[in-house]
C-alpha cells in the first residue's frame, strides 16, 4: 500500500489561486446589465417613520428603481421572526433600511440616496439592558410584551448544597465587548431572476439551504425557485449564519428592475450593519473543596442582543455548556437573559458564546486555585474531564485529551521562551524603535504566565432538527474524482480535508480530486458551516460516499480479475489483488469497463451522515448535542508595562485534542488563526457603541492583531483517535481563540497581581486597574463602554 | 466619489499658477494616502486634484555639515528609513518613519503630506520640530520660510495660504541626541495615542539645549517650552527629568476620544518624556 495521506502536511488546495488572484469572490461577480444597489439607513436608533418621499431620487438619471416598505412584503423573517427587509413604520436600530436604490453605477445610487427625504418622529431609545428591563420601558417590538426575548435557566446537582460544602468561594463580575468578524471581504450579494421567475443569488452565506427557506418566507416565493451559488468566501466566522435584510433587498430590487442587482457593503457599512458578537455582563460565583475538587458554579449573564434576533441570540446554549461541563463540577446553575435594545444587531461569531464563557470560567478557575494555594495546572488536572464519561449536562464524552493538553502547555511553560528578546530582530536601524528597546533600566516591565482550557463541540452540534450533510463521489473514465458535498468552504480548508478523506478511501491521488460545494442546485443538503462541524460531519458523509463508489468499482474489478471484491485493495490510483503483485489495474480502467458496456452504470457513490445526537431538551437544556468533544489548553506568557499598561504577549502555546489531525498544517492554521482572533478579543478589539452608533467603523480604530503584533505561537497537536470521527478526527475550527483571553488575563495577574474582568484589556484599562490597586481611581473615558446595568 | 478635474503639472511654477487660479478649490495630491481616504469617505469633495508627484523641485535630499539637511516635500517615509545621510545624521527620522503605517504605505506617503495634513498626531511633526525644522513654502512670487513651530494652527489646519505649496523642509546640522517615543495599542500600523519627541544636547554634563514636542495631546503638535526651560543650563539628573516630565504633562490639553482618555494621554506624556530624557541623559 502507498503511504497514507491522512496525517500529511498538505497546503490548502485552494491557496495558490487565492494567493495569485485567480479566485472569484462575491465582489468579483459581474453580470450583463447588472445594476448597483445601495441602502438608505435610518438616522435615528428608535423612531417612527412619518413620511418617505422618493420622487427626487426616482428622477435622477441612471436610477432604475427606488424601493421602500410601501411596495414590498412585510413578512417577518430571521431566527426571532422579528425582522423585515424594509422598515415602513418603526425604526429599531441604525442598521434599519428605510429605502434602497438600484442604479447603473454605485455613485449614482449613492447620490440618489441623498435625494430621498424621510420624516421621522424620534422615540425614546434604549441602549442598556437595565433600561430595557426597567418597568414601563418603551417596547422595542410592541407586539411582544417585554424587551426580554428569552431567558435560559439551567441547573444540575444542588448548587446551594454545593456552595455550603465549599471550603473556598470566589466571585467576580465581568463585562464583555462587542466585536466584529472583521472579514476581509465585506458582505456582498448579487441577485438575478430568470424568465420563469426563479431567483439565483451569488452569495457568501454559510447556510445556503436554510437561507433558501428563510428567503422563501421573506420574498414569498417557493424555496424550490431559489438557487444559491456560493462564491469563494473571503472570511465568514459566523457572519453568514443567518438571513439579513440586505439579502431580500437585493432580490426585491432585481425583481422590480428585471435586471441583476449587486449589493456590496463598504467597510463602514459592514461595521454598522453586519452583526457583531453580543456584549454581556456576567456575575460568576464558584467554589471548591480544600482538596481541590470543584463544588459548584453559579453564572448569571445578561446579553444585549440588539434590535433583532439572529441565531447569535442562542449563544447562551454554548455559554451554558462551558459553565456546566468544562471540568467536572457536581453542582451548576446557569441563567442568561437575552434582551432587546436599540443597539446594533448581534449574531454568531466564531466560538459562539464560548470565548465569552471560557473567559469568565477560566479566570474564576485561576482565582479558586489561588484561594486554595494550589498550582494552576495541578488544580485543573484535578478536575479535568475524562474520556468515556457523561457530564451531568448529558454530554457524552468519547475521546478526551484535556489532561494531555494541560500537561503539554505546562511543559511549554517550563521550557521557557526560545528567544527572550522577541522583537529584537525587527529593528534594522540599530537604534531604539520602541521604548521596549530603550537603553534604560526597566523595573516597570513585569512578566507572568497564565493557563486556560476549552471544551468545544467537535462532532457537530444539533441546533436544528437535522445536523446532517450529504455527499456524492463520482469517478469518471479518466479516474478523475468529483466530490460533491453539501458543506461550505469558508477558508477553513474543508476542500482539502474532504479531498484527503476521499483520496485515502478510494486509494487515489489528491491531484485527481475536485471538490464541488457551491451550488444548491447541485449539492445535497447540509445544515451549514458552523460549530466546527465540517471535518467530522461532512468528512463522514464524504467517507461514506467514497466507500460506496469504491464498492461499485471493486464489483467490476473483482469480476475482471475473477476474484472476490474482499480480495481487492486500492492505492496509488490502482486496484490490486491482495498478495498478488502482478494483478494490478488502474482505477480508471475498472470505471471504463463499468461505463462502456450494454447496461453500463455510472460510478457515483452517495453518503449521508447525521450524527447520533439529539436536540437539547427545551426546558432543561440537557442532552448530548454533539457526537464528540474537542479540548484544548493554552499557556500565555506576557510582559506588562506597569507605567503604560501595555501588555505584550511574548508567546502563546496552544495544545489541542483534535482526535486525529487529517492535515496537521491545516490544524495549525486553524489554531493560529483562532489565536489571532483570541488575542484581539483579549487585548485590542472592541466595536465602540454609543447611543446605538458605532464610533470606530474602520480598521484604523477597530484594532485587529496584525502579523507584526503576533507573538510566537507554539502549536501542539494531541491525538486521541475519536471512535466516531472520520479516521478518528474531531473538529478544531473554533477552539484556537476560545481560551486565549483567559490565559492572557491569568498571565497578567501573575505578572502584576491585578485581575482584569473587562475585555479587551487595553493599556488604559490595565493602568486604571493598577491605579485602583494603588488606591487611585481613574475615570475612564465616556467612550469606554455602553453597558451599564 | 464626486467627479473632479485632474491636473499633472510638470514644473513648480506651473503648479503654483494652477493653485492660484483654483484659489482654494483644488486639493494637492502627493502620496494620496490621506487624501484618497477622505475623498472616498465623502469628507472632501474638491473640484480639482493637482498631482504634484512629478515636480522635480520637490524631490531630493541633500546634506551638508554646515548647512544641514534639505529634503523635498515629496520625500517618502520609506526614503526616511533608507536614506544614508538621514540614518547617519538624523536617525530619529528613520526611527519615527519606521513606526508609521506599513512598508507599502511608507512607499507612497510623503513628509510633506504628513505635515500639511496637520493632524495633531502626525508622527513626523514632533521629531522634525525638535530638530529645529523650517518649512520652505513656495508661492507664485517666490518662497517664504517658516519655523515648523509655527506651521500648525489647529487640527487639519496648517499655515499654508491658498496658492501656497510646501516645497521642502530644512533642518540645521544635528546637535545632541534625539528620540521619538510613541504609545499606541499596536506597535505598528497604528496612530499615536501619544507621541513624544525629545532632543537633548549636553556639554560637559550640562544641558546646552533641550527640545520636547508632544503629539496627539493638543490641537497641534505641542512644543513644551516650560519643560525645556527647566532642563536647559542644568544638570539633567533624575530629579530634573521627573520635573520636566511633569511640566510637559501639565502643559498638554488632551481630549477624550475613541483612541484614549484625556487622563491616560496626560499620564503617557509624563511617562514617555521621562523615559526619553532618561535614555538620552545616560552618560
Amino acid at each position: 500500500m502507498p503511504t497514507s495521506i491522512i496525517g500529511k502536511r498538505i497546503p490548502k488546495l485552494d491557496a495558490p489561486d487565492k494567493a495569485t488572484g485567480r479566485t472569484t469572490y462575491g465582489h468579483d461577480v459581474r453580470l450583463p446589465g447588472m445594476l448597483h444597489g445601495r441602502i438608505l439607513y435610518t438616522r435615528h436608533p428608535h423612531a417612527r417613520i412619518l413620511n418617505i418621499d422618493t420622487s427626487k431620487a426616482e428622477k435622477l438619471p441612471g436610477v432604475r428603481a427606488v424601493l421602500t416598505a410601501a411596495d414590498n412584503p412585510q413578512t417577518k423573517f430571521g431566527y426571532g421572526k422579528d425582522n423585515t427587509a424594509f422598515k415602513g413604520d418603526k425604526i429599531r436600530c441604525l442598521a434599519d433600511a428605510v429605502a434602497a436604490v438600484a442604479a447603473i453605477d454605485p455613485d449614482i445610487a449613492a447620490e440618489a440616496l441623498s435625494l430621498i427625504e424621510v420624516e421621522y418622529e424620534p422615540l425614546p431609545a434604549i441602549f442598556t439592558i437595565a433600561d430595557a428591563l426597567a418597568e414601563g420601558a418603551p417596547l422595542i417590538h410592541t407586539e411582544r410584551r417585554s424587551n426580554r426575548f428569552h431567558t435560559y435557566r439551567y441547573s444540575h446537582g444542588d448548587p446551594d448544597a454545593g456552595e455550603a460544602e465549599s471550603d473556598v468561594i470566589v466571585e467576580a463580575s465581568y463585562k464583555l465587548p462587542y466585536v466584529s468578524h472583521a472579514c476581509m471581504e465585506t458582505s456582498v450579494i448579487v441577485a438575478q431572476f430568470d424568465h420563469r421567475g426563479h431567483l439565483t443569488l451569488w452569495s457568501t452565506t454559510q447556510i445556503p439551504f436554510l437561507l433558501q427557506r428563510d428567503l422563501s418566507e421573506a420574498l414569498d416565493i417557493p424555496g424550490s425557485q431559489i438557487r444559491i451559488i456560493q462564491t469563494a468566501i473571503g472570511g465568514a466566522f459566523g457572519r453568514g449564519l443567518d438571513i439579513y435584510p440586505y439579502e431580500p433587498i437585493a432580490a426585491l430590487m432585481a425583481r422590480k428592475t428585471g435586471k441583476p442587482v449587486r449589493l456590496s457593503f463598504s467597510r463602514h457599512e459592514e461595521f454598522m450593519a453586519a452583526p457583531v458578537r453580543q456584549p454581556a455582563e456576567v456575575l460568576v460565583r464558584a467554589g471548591a473543596k480544600g482538596d481541590g475538587r470543584l463544588t459548584f458554579r453559579d453564572v448569571a449573564a445578561d446579553l444585549d442582543v440588539g434590535a433583532y434576533i439572529s441565531w447569535g441570540a442562542v449563544t447562551p446554549l454554548v455559554m451554558m455548556e462551558t459553565a456546566a461541563s468544562l471540568y467536572r463540577v457536581p453542582h451548576v446553575r446557569f441563567s442568561a437573559d437575552c434582551v432587546y435594545t436599540n443597539n446594533p444587531t448581534t449574531g454568531a461569531v466564531r466560538g459562539y458564546g464560548n470565548p465569552q464563557s471560557t473567559f469568565f470560567i477560566e479566570t474564576i478557575m485561576d482565582q479558586l486555585a489561588e484561594a486554595l494555594d494550589m498550582d494552576q495546572v495541578d488544580f485543573r488536572l484535578r478536575n479535568a474531564n475524562i474520556p468515556n464519561s457523561e457530564t451531568p449536562q448529558g454530554l457524552i464524552i468519547t475521546s478526551c485529551g484535556l489532561k494531555e493538553c494541560l500537561e503539554a502547555v505546562a511543559a511549554a511553560a517550563d521550557r521557557g521562551a526560545e528567544s527572550e528578546e522577541w522583537g529584537a530582530e525587527i529593528t534594522n536601524y540599530q537604534l531604539p524603535i520602541t521604548d521596549y528597546q530603550l537603553p534604560i533600566t526597566k523595573p516597570h516591565l513585569k512578566r507572568g504566565i497564565g493557563f486556560a482550557s476549552t471544551l468545544n463541540v467537535g462532532g457537530g452540534a444539533r441546533i436544528y432538527r437535522s445536523d446532517g450533510c450529504g455527499a456524492t463521489v463520482k469517478v469518471d473514465d479518466f479516474g478523475h474524482v468529483t466530490v460533491v458535498t453539501g458543506s461550505t468552504e469558508i477558508g477553513q480548508g474543508s476542500e482539502t480535508i474532504l479531498a484527503q478523506i476521499v483520496a485515502e478511501t478510494l486509494g487515489t491521488h489528491l491531484h485527481d480530486i475536485t471538490v464541488i460545494n457551491s451550488d444548491t442546485d447541485v449539492k445535497p443538503w447540509d445544515v451549514g458551516v458552523h460549530a466546527s462541524r465540517t471535518t467530522f460531519i461532512a468528512g463522514n458523509a464524504a467517507y461514506l460516499a467514497a466507500v460506496d463508489a469504491r464498492g461499485q468499482i471493486f464489483e467490476t474489478a473483482a469480476a475482471m480479475f475473477g476474484v472476490s471484491a474482499d480480495n481487492l485493495i486500492a492505492g496509488g490510483g490502482k486496484i490490486k489483488v491482495k498478495d498478488d503483485e502482478n494483478r494490478v489495474m488502474s482505477l480508471s480502467k475498472a470505471v471504463r469497463k463499468r461505463h462502456f458496456r450494454e447496461d453500463g452504470q455510472v460510478v457515483i457513490g452517495e453518503g449521508w451522515y447525521d450524527p447520533p445526537t439529539k436536540l437539547v431538551d427545551k426546558d432543561t437544556y440537557k442532552g448530548n448535542i454533539s457526537a464528540a468533544y474537542g479540548f484544548g489548553s493554552q499557556m500565555a506568557e506576557v510582559e506588562v508595562d506597569t507605567e503604560t499598561g501595555h501588555v505584550r504577549v511574548l508567546r502563546l502555546a496552544c495544545a489541542n485534542d483534535v482526535g486525529r489531525a487529517i492535515n496537521p498544517m491545516a490544524v495549525e492554521g486553524q489554531i493560529e488563526g483562532g489565536a489571532q482572533m483570541g488575542l484581539g478579543y483579549a487585548l485590542t478589539e472592541e466595536v465602540l457603541v454609543k447611543d446605538g452608533r458605532v464610533l470606530n467603523p474602520d480598521f484604523l480604530d477597530y484594532r485587529l492583531f496584525t502579523s507584526a503584533d503576533m507573538p510566537a505561537i507554539e502549536t501542539i497537536i494531541v491525538e486521541t483517535d475519536d471512535p466516531g470521527g472520520p479516521f478518528g478526527a474531531k473538529g478544531v475550527g473554533e477552539m484556537g481563540g476560545t481560551p486565549t483571553a483567559a490565559a492572557i488575563a491569568n498571565a497578567i495577574y501573575d505578572a502584576i497581581g491585578v485581575r482584569l474582568t473587562q475585555l479587551p484589556m487595553t493599556p488604559e484599562r490595565v493602568l486604571a486597574a493598577l491605579d485602583k490597586k494603588r488606591g487611585k481611581e481613574q475615570t475612564l473615558a465616556k467612550f469606554d463602554s455602553t453597558l451599564t446595568c | 466619489m464626486k467627479p473632479f478635474d485632474h491636473y499633472s503639472p510638470k514644473t513648480l511654477p506651473e503648479a503654483l499658477d494652477l493653485l492660484a487660479q483654483m484659489n482654494g478649490r483644488a486639493r494637492v495630491n502627493a502620496g494620496g494616502t490621506d487624501l484618497m481616504l477622505k475623498m472616498k469617505a465623502g469628507f472632501l469633495q474638491p473640484e480639482a486634484i493637482i498631482n504634484i508627484k512629478r515636480l522635480p523641485e520637490l524631490k531630493g535630499v541633500t546634506y551638508d555639515e554646515t548647512a544641514g539637511l534639505t529634503m523635498g516635500a515629496l520625500t517618502t517615509l520609506r526614503d526616511l528609513t533608507r536614506t544614508a545621510v538621514i540614518r547617519d545624521h538624523y536617525p530619529v527620522l528613520a526611527q519615527a518613519a519606521g513606526l508609521m503605517a506599513s512598508e507599502q504605505i511608507r512607499s507612497f506617503a510623503t513628509v510633506g503630506g504628513n505635515l500639511c495634513n496637520a493632524s495633531p498626531s502626525a508622527d513626523l511633526a514632533p521629531p522634525l520640530m525638535v530638530l529645529g525644522g523650517t518649512a520652505v513654502i513656495a508661492h507664485q512670487n517666490g518662497v517664504r520660510e517658516l519655523s515648523l513651530d509655527d506651521f500648525f494652527l489647529g487640527p487639519g489646519q496648517s499655515a499654508l495660504k491658498p496658492g501656497e505649496l510646501l516645497k521642502e523642509i530644512h533642518l540645521p546640522p544635528p546637535t545632541g541626541q534625539t528620540v521619538y517615543l510613541k504609545q499606541s495599542p499596536r506597535a505598528y500600523m497604528d496612530i499615536a495615542v501619544v507621541g513624544v519627541a525629545v532632543r537633548l544636547h549636553q556639554v560637559n554634563g550640562r544641558c546646552r539645549e533641550a527640545r520636547v514636542v508632544l503629539g496627539a495631546v493638543a490641537p497641534i503638535p505641542l512644543r513644551a517650552r516650560e519643560a525645556e526651560a527647566v532642563l536647559e543650563e542644568n544638570l539633567v539628573d533624575n530629579g530634573r527629568i521627573a520635573q520636566a516630565a511633569q511640566i510637559a504633562a501639565d502643559a498638554c490639553t488632551p481630549i477624550d476620544d475613541v483612541r484614549g482618555s484625556a487622563w491616560y494621554r496626560q499620564r503617557m506624556v509624563q511617562v514617555l518624556t521621562r523615559r526619553g530624557l532618561t535614555a538620552l541623559a545616560a552618560p
